[in-house]
């Protein structure tokens, strides 16, 4: 055999080599394999449950998990997925029987119920000699603080800002939204934009689940409007609120720039009707910049902060998605190794960045994957402004809101009850509910 | 070679006479299904009326205590309390009675001979056997005003307009839920009653014929008094089935817009994971237990049970 044809055992090993790296170069961070040895027996088992909105996540929080478990010998995550919609269920029910997962990730507006359940302890002191504290921005560990104590990491963070539709503003002529503009610029939008024998709608209004609550509060505020006034009481059914009130629920029923399927549209339906180009604008966090990405397509719309008010003013909700550890956990050592190394900068920029949601530790922050991308930059121009949900300000608020404040914003929206009639009532739920 | 003599002994006086063992016997053999039924409903249900009795909101656990009636008496000042018991009689109703008429109709078409028959009978089963979650997302898609199926073909048939919305408009997402329900409760009856159909002699008819009864007459003399034991049956079922089944409106409204859709069984599974307040939650499910059993009593007694017609 011809000698130049003879390839040498480290020749072979090589091209192996060569040809895994490029293999691993096609796939996603989640989707690589793993090449670190396995970990040794003996290891503590750490409960860790995540919700899954998205198949996209189950793979990378399993290789997240994996990862974690090569880093080290002493601990194992075990992820047990749920369904999104029943990940509260299942947390609080198992945190009545006793048996929490060591680790879970929660919505930041859950943890005020959690903490109010004695379930959850206190992390200030762990938390404040933890080597990254100072690089957590501020703000995210204000929407885990309950009562002065910090309660969990916020893994994630995000603020709300209006996706709009950059082609077809072009194709309509419409102006397009700039970053400091008001409800009348607002208003301008949607009507060029709805297109009813195109099926087509100006702006797709949240009506259904806690977030039709919150989006219209921002409004209110824009307008001076405070949830607690400097009293501490409810001060939501202020004459500011209802006026700002009145104005946004007129989208749909006045100025008919909405989709008729308003009051029954939740996430997905906001998400799903601007994807499929049925609105043209909607409120949303940076969460599903990611997924307009594939339905629109990156060059077809943008992202931008909410408008300002009539006072001048105006706020965008700031919420964390965070890793909660939980008292009754029987590996609370190695669960919180768990957190902390998941906000190490590495998987934090990774988790981020693949759920377009933003990084709450400054440095991942300031990376220009997220500063540089025209999806995210409402969201990261919003900061200025933002302010922590301030319906996190009493436990009892978190499933009224869902029960009892969102049928009475959906009689609002079909004309049941006027802007005035449906904040006395909301008032009175919330001061019923303070705790 | 000696006998033995055997002498008589009078036998001991059992325990128990030979009646009372055979009593026991069959007592016996009901234990165990006595402690399944005790362990799987009883005992439920007595904790649950225990459970109403107590302030028991999960995130406020100092709180817990208890409060007698207190539950009871906040149940009589709660407004959505009523609706949802209105709006469960509307779906119960509702459902029911068009399940029951679609049924009939499709068991009567069924017991016709045509070719196809045995593929047509498996088909009308579908519905019934699509899990109601997924029914619920199937329809919710199909009534889905700006890309739905139903306004399209609506539009398209020139029988619409304007875009009409099915679940959000709160004077037609009912009538819609329930329609969806109707879809997939048709088949129930529909095997239920072919059932019962196929098990009435033909001699009836035809002694029925030579008298001269028409076509109407042999239904209303024959058909249906033959079939009571099965509509009663399957009706009671179906309405304590649909007084408690939440999937179908959870999925498509949550209960909403406004409430529009708000039965009792969604709201009560909204006070217990939303509100969590389970004191409040058993409350309302020891009272719909109360209200079924009330329903179900008249509805035998009115419907004279299943008993044979003399």
């Amino acid at each position: 055999m011809d000698e130049r044809w003879r390839l040498s055992r480290r020749q072979i090993l090589k091209g192996m080599a060569a040809a895994g790296a490029l293999t691993t170069a096609e796939l996603a961070w989640w989707d690589e394999p793993l090449i670190a040895p396995r970990r040794a027996w003996g290891a503590q088992p750490v409960r860790f449950q995540f919700s899954v909105p998205e198949p996209k996540r189950t793979a990378l929080v399993e290789s997240l998990a994996q990862r974690f478990n090569q880093s080290q010998k002493d601990f194992e995550v075990k992820v047990e997925f749920v369904p999104q919609a029943q990940a509260r269920q299942k947390l609080i029910t198992s945190i009545a029987a006793g048996t929490p997962p060591d680790v879970a990730q929660v919505w930041d507006n859950w943890v005020g119920e959690f903490d109010g359940m004695n379930a959850v302890e206190d992390l200030t002191p762990k938390v404040r000699d933890w080597s990254g504290y100072k690089d957590v921005l501020p703000l995210a560990w204000e929407t885990v603080t309950v009562k002065k104590r910090i309660l969990s990491f916020p893994w994630v963070v995000t603020n709300d800002g209006v996706y709009w539709r950059t082609d077809r503003a072009k194709e309509y002529g419409a102006k397009p939204p700039k970053d400091d503009w008001n409800f009348d610029d607002f208003l301008a939008y949607a009507k060029t934009m709805t297109k009813p024998d195109k099926n087509q709608y100006g702006f797709g209004m949240r009506g259904q689940g806690t977030w039709a609550v919150l989006y219209a509060t921002e409004f209110m505020y824009a307008n001076g409007a405070q949830v607690l006034g400097k009293d501490g009481k409810v001060a939501i059914n202020s004459k500011e609120a209802a006026e700002a009130l009145d104005w946004y629920l007129d989208l749909f029923r006045k100025h008919k720039v909405c989709p008729p399927s308003v009051p029954t549209d939740g996430w997905r339906g906001i998400v799903e009707g601007f994807g499929r180009g049925v609105t043209n604008s909607y409120i949303h966090n940076s969460g599903s910049s990611e997924e307009q990405k594939d339905f629109v397509k990156p060059e077809n719309f943008a992202t931008v902060p909410l408008p300002f008010g009539p006072a001048k003013k105006r706020s965008s909700f700031y919420f964390s998605e965070t890793l909660t550890p939980f008292k009754a956990g029987k590996a609370r050592e190695g669960g919180f190794k768990f957190m902390a190394w998941a906000m190490e900068p590495e998987p934090h920029f990774m988790y981020s960045k693949a759920l377009g949601l933003l990084p709450a530790r400054k440095t991942v922050a300031e990376r220009p994957e997220f500063t540089r991308d025209p999806a995210l930059a409402g969201f990261i121009k919003s900061f200025p402004f933002s302010i922590v949900s301030p319906y996190l300000a009493h436990a009892g608020w978190g499933g009224k809101l869902d029960s009892e404040g969102v049928p009475l914003f959906q009689q609002a929206l079909v004309g049941r009850l006027t802007a005035r009639e449906f904040l006395d009532k909301f008032a009175e739920v919330l001061s019923k509910n303070m705790s | 070679m000696a006998r033995e003599a055997t002498l008589a002994r009078p036998l001991a006086r059992p325990l128990l006479t030979r009646r009372a063992r055979e009593v026991l016997t069959g007592y016996l053999y009901l234990l165990p299904v006595v402690i399944a039924l005790g362990a799987t409903v009883v005992v439920p249900i007595v904790r649950a009326i225990q459970m109403s009795l107590y302030r028991n909101v999960l995130i406020k656990p100092q709180e817990y205590g208890f409060i007698g009636l207190g539950n009871y008496a906040r149940l009589l000042d709660d407004d959505v309390f009523w609706l949802s018991l209105w709006n469960s009689f509307y779906w119960v109703f509702g459902s029911v009675s068009l399940q029951f008429l679609g049924g009939f109709v499709a068991a009567l078409l069924l017991h016709q001979s045509f070719q196809g028959r045995a593929a047509v009978r498996t088909l009308t089963l579908l519905p019934w056997i699509i899990p109601g979650v997924v029914v619920a997302l199937i329809w919710e898609y199909l009534y889905q005003p700006n890309y739905g199926a139903l306004n399209d073909l609506l539009a398209r048939a020139g029988l619409m307009t304007d875009k009409v919305a099915w679940l959000s408009n709160p004077s037609l997402a009912m009538p819609a839920v329930i329609a969806t329900n109707v879809w997939r409760g048709v088949p129930f009856f529909a095997i239920m009653l072919l059932a019962g159909l196929q098990a009435i002699a033909d001699e009836l008819y035809e002694a029925a014929r030579v008298d001269g009864a028409g076509v109407l007459e042999r239904f209303w003399h024959i058909t249906l008094p033959m079939l009571r034991p099965i509509i009663v049956v399957a009706t009671a079922t179906r309405i304590i089935w649909t007084f408690n089944y939440a999937d179908l409106i959870f999925v498509m409204t949550s209960g909403g817009p406004a409430n529009a859709t708000q039965i009792t069984s969604t709201y009560t599974l909204l006070q217990a994971y939303s509100n969590l307040d389970f004191g409040y939650a058993a409350t309302l499910s020891v009272v719909l237990l109360l209200i079924m059993l009330a329903f179900t009593l008249l509805y035998l007694r009115v419907t004279r049970g299943v008993e044979p017609v003399a």
